[in-house]
């Protein structure tokens, strides 16, 4: 954007600056300045007028690109109109019908309001409007620059036609890139405006071939189409509201995380929007399901009543400030966890089942002379809680039907099977299903309905061992330790000011931190738990969060990382043995456990391989 | 060539006493070995980390002078596990160090004596003096256990010594607790305040014996020098500014009690048992003639104890962390110890009544 201003000044400077008045700028030169601020290539013109239309209450709209956009660049939508009058204001700087005061601005709810785009497009470009507002005899087109509409044929809504973009100025010209990424621009404005309006069809061409044709539809099934079939396979619904505020979308499934950001769309009340705050709050809810510096992707929508936002901080208006950016932050960040929490049981979790069910039941049905009857005792660690309930007459008939429909094959695989599995095999719906064995003491294979499961058991109970960790501590007062030799260190005055705004809700993360000097700030306590970290660096993230998103996850991060090492420490190693009735216990518990989907470092605890990939390997019932 | 012939235990003592510092990872190779340098009938040995430098000397027959070095572990590791009262020899040839015992035939790699890093001695000794080995040993046995580890505050990490005119004081300190001893001593130098390095304190403390035999100390603007026996130990010094320990030590304190080491000790271990393990915590009430000690942890357990006291100050709820509490009635020795509290809020102090010098502070935890 600068580039242009800059540009401006520096064609103005070589004829002795000083020496001239102060004059008002020429309209078309004010136009043009603010077109570098909104315009800045084919994607953000159509940006605008994709917003225009859906204002304007278009339920269709064509979108006709050449070479790019920058050649031409021609939107059809089929909305409510502009009536003769009006052509000529709209194409006139500052002129809007969106709002018409100060309280109509801080409660906007339109996508614009500026009433700039149209003007600064005008300005830079070669415009042409047509339009048709209802109930008009026909519409009438208006080109840039001229003042009077002339008549013109067309259904109904508005046609705008953008040609040349930025032919009258070589020098913004020159920052353009080729015809490919300027569609590609375009390509991804288009998906954040369909991503925020399922209910609007959008029709794409580039060059006179249709590139993307969008139906009106549900917004699951719109991300969906944006974001892809693979996407969809794992993601995870979001949905939550807290009074005025709401949140809907999905998420990707952690194991899909891509190294990018670039499939990460957050809207604001139907705005694509690139937030800090939001961007955070999304990021500490993936923190310990995901592997590294991988990125999740996602589709997130928030609702919330228009005065607790304020839109009007940038132009483009990606940016956005949140009256309460720390309520926001928690919201957001709760929703997701939520949504991430599903446990390896990921629709139906047997709570229910798993509490009624008889305790280790599950070995009593014969084949007892093949095996130690050691093997057989309930364990008596209280980590396995979750006793293996007994198999259900119904579930296990339908479980042998699904075998049966295979016909002579199941035979053949069961005529071996007393031999090393435990005997008939109970089959309840459980999701991970039931331990037949253990794998060079790493692996747990459990079968379930759909096949094999096999579980990483070092990974999984490390999992769990996590979560029971962190349940334990939510809740709790966090204690302090107040330090006999306060850490002090220089600091910036920003954060000298953090702590003092910030005064209780560091105490209540355990800190204490003073100002000693304008530029200088002591510790004088420190979450108990985090004693024996380095106190000065940890006093300073907390400020930096505090300051940035008004929260202080940073600590989080730090206790969980010292749980999670706890954790690593206390799950069962590699080569221990397990029983089966252990087995099935850890798997009961990933069930009802949280993420268990996930190893505190992001890596999967559990594969699921169906029948049918087995069949496959095997060249079955092809 | 010849180096020396001796009876095992002979070797062994010498070895064990300098290679306590030889850390086992080194990227400087020569680092893990002992510098061995055979003169006039004395066989010196020798072992540095670059910090720290320890060397001790034993008696052996007159020969040609030699010197090299050698793993300091292996060769250690070789003498210990022969049998006791074994006769030892060690030869130098051609670069190896032959060692023979009865039957036992090792040889083992050396490389260059010119090679070895030997830390170059201060010449500005000034302030000196000398206490017995045993009383530096106790007193250091009162403060070193507050030390901090790996503290990024570098100064932390070691022990204040200050020498004045007749008293030397030990200070060391991790930012949560404090403990501070006094030890009079013979000295007539102007006050020094020096720090000495964490490593150097635990590794004197391990070579001192019980016994009223002198140790010399020594003190140069970077360095610090002990001389017992047959050892010396010359260390680098901390540099920094430590906390001054006066602010934190604090005074006036009107609620006070006295108990016995041994309850007291007993009452925090077993509480201790049901303390949430990540944290420690540890709640004391004291109250009109009774300590209520009580522990809880996540799992809603709860442990209870009881001590009577001889107590009529204000009643005083306060948490602690229990390890810093155990920590100092470990290591202090006398039958009882005075607990000093301001409120729930401020460090206690405790001291002993048989050694007025000693001050250990600890801060409360806000459970």
């Amino acid at each position: 954007m600068i580039p242009e201003v800059y540009n401006f000044a520096m064609n103005a400077v070589p004829e002795g600056a000083g020496a001239r008045p102060i004059r008002l700028l020429p309209d078309t030169l004010i136009s043009q300045i603010a077109a570098g601020e909104v315009v800045e290539r084919p994607a953000s013109v159509l940006k605008e007028l994709l917003e225009n239309a859906l204002d304007a209450g278009a339920t269709a709209i064509d979108i006709r690109l050449d070479a790019g956009g920058v050649k031409r660049l021609r939107i059809a939508d089929d909305g409510h109109g502009i009536p003769r009058d009006e052509l000529a204001p709209a194409l006139t700087r500052h002129a809007t019908s969106k709002i018409a005061s100060l309280e109509e601005l801080e409660n906007v709810a339109s996508l614009g309001f500026r009433g700039e785009a149209l003007a600064s497009i005008a300005s830079v470009a070669d415009l042409t409007l047509t339009s048709r507002a209802r109930g008009a005899p026909h519409a009438f087109a208006l080109a840039g620059g001229h003042r009077d509409p002339a008549r013109a044929a067309l259904a109904a809504g508005t046609v705008i036609e953008v040609a040349e973009l930025f032919g009258q100025v070589p020098a913004r010209r020159k920052f353009l890139k080729s015809e490919a990424t300027e569609f590609a621009h375009c390509g991804e404005a288009l998906r954040r405006i369909a991503l925020s309006r399922p209910e609007v069809s959008f029709t794409l061409a580039h060059n006179g071939r249709v590139a993307q044709h969008l139906k009106a539809e549900t917004l699951e099934a719109r991300i969906t189409h944006v974001l892809g079939e693979e996407f969809a396979r794992g993601a995870r619904m979001v949905e939550a509201q807290a009074g005025p505020i709401g949140i809907i979308g999905m998420i990707g499934d952690p194991a899909q995380a891509r190294a990018s950001r670039d499939a990460q769309y957050f809207f604001v009340n139907g705005r694509f929007v690139r937030d800090k705050v939001l961007q955070h709050a999304v990021r500490a809810a993936y923190a310990d399901v995901l592997h590294g510096d991988r990125q999740p992707a996602y589709a997130l929508f928030i609702t919330l009543p228009p005065a607790g936002v304020d839109v009007n901080v940038h132009p483009a208006k990606t940016e956005v400030r949140f009256r309460e950016s720390q309520g926001i932050h928690q919201f957001v960040m709760r929703a997701v966890s939520a949504a991430l929490s599903a446990s390896a049981a990921d629709a139906p979790v047997p709570m229910a089942n798993a509490a009624s069910g008889a305790p280790a039941a599950i070995v009593d049905g014969g084949a007892d002379a093949v095996r130690p009857p050691a093997m057989f005792t309930p364990t008596p660690m209280s980590l396995f809680r979750a006793a293996p309930p007994a198999g259900q007459p119904q579930s296990q008939a339908a479980y042998f039907a699904m075998f049966s429909a295979a016909g002579a094959t199941s035979r053949a695989m069961e005529a071996p099977a007393p031999s090393y599995l435990p005997a008939p095999l109970p089959e309840g719906d459980m999701p991970l299903g039931h331990a037949v064995a253990q794998l060079h003491g790493i692996y747990i294979l459990a079968q379930n309905r759909a096949g094999l499961v096999v579980v990483d058991m070092h990974a999984a109970h490390e999992r769990i061992l996590y979560e029971t960790f962190k349940k334990d501590l939510e809740g709790e007062r966090i204690a302090a330790q107040p330090l006999l030799i306060p850490v002090a260190f220089n600091a910036e005055r920003i954060e000298v000011a953090t702590a003092g705004d910030y005064a209780d809700a560091l105490d209540r993360l355990g800190f204490e931190i003073t100002p000693l000097s304008e530029t200088s700030l002591a510790v004088r306590s420190v979450p108990a738990l985090l004693a024996d970290t380095d106190a000065k660096a940890l006093a300073r993230d907390v400020l930096k969060e505090l300051q940035e998103f008004g929260s202080g996850e940073v600590l989080t991060r730090h206790r969980d990382e010292l749980l999670s090492t706890m954790a690593c420490h206390a799950a069962v190693r590699a080569n221990r043995r397990l029983s089966l009735a252990e087995m099935d216990a850890l798997l009961r518990q990933m069930e009802e456990t949280e993420k268990s989907g996930q190893c505190n470092h992001g890596r999967p605890t559990w594969y699921q391989f169906a029948l049918a990939d087995l069949d496959r390997l095997f060249l079955r019932g092809r | 060539m010849h180096l020396v012939t001796a009876e095992r235990d002979a070797l062994l003592k010498p070895i064990q006493t300098v290679s306590g510092i030889v850390e086992r990872r080194h990227t400087l190779p020569i680092l893990s070995n002992l510098l061995l340098t055979k003169t006039d009938g004395e066989l010196s040995f020798l072992a540095t980390d670059i910090e720290v430098q320890i060397s001790t000397k034993a008696q052996c027959e007159k020969g040609q002078d030699a010197a090299t070095t050698v793993a300091a572990r292996k060769l250690l590791d070789i003498l210990r596990a022969l049998p006791a009262g074994a006769n030892v020899s060690m030869e130098l040839n051609n670069k190896k160090l032959n060692i023979k015992a009865g039957k036992s035939r090792f040889s083992l790699q050396t490389l260059a004596a010119e090679d070895f890093p030997t830390v170059s001695q201060s010449a500005e000794f000034k302030a000196g003096f000398t206490v017995g080995q045993k009383s530096l040993k106790a007193l250091l046995a009162l403060v070193q256990y507050a030390m901090a580890q790996q503290d990024i505050r570098y100064y932390l990490n070691g022990l204040l010594l200050i020498v004045e005119k007749g008293q030397a004081k030990v200070v060391a300190t991790d930012g949560h607790r404090l403990a501070f001893a006094a030890l009079a001593v013979e000295s007539d130098v102007d006050r020094q305040e020096v720090i000495i390095p964490r490593k150097t304190v635990i590794e004197l403390e391990r070579l001192l014996d019980d016994s009223d035999e002198p140790i010399r100390i020594d003190i140069a603007p970077t360095q610090v020098r002990f001389q017992f026996g047959n050892v010396e130990l010359v260390s680098k010094l901390v540099e920094g500014k430590f906390p001054d320990y006066n602010r934190v030590i604090p005074t006036g304190y009107k609620n006070s009690f006295s108990i016995a080491r041994e309850e007291l000790i007993g009452c925090l271990q077993r509480a201790a048992i049901l303390t949430n393990e990540k944290f420690k915590g540890v709640r004391c009430v004291v109250g009109d003639g009774s300590l209520k000690i009580s522990c809880t942890n996540t799992d809603q357990e709860e442990a209870q104890e009881e001590a009577e006291i001889d107590y009529s100050g204000d009643a005083i709820d306060i948490g602690f962390n229990v390890t810093y509490l155990l920590d100092v009635l470990a290591h202090v020795k006398s039958e009882t110890i005075t607990v000093a509290l301001g409120d729930a809020n401020s460090s206690a102090l405790v001291t002993t009544p048989d050694n007025t010098e000693f001050k250990y502070v600890v801060m409360p935890m806000r459970i």
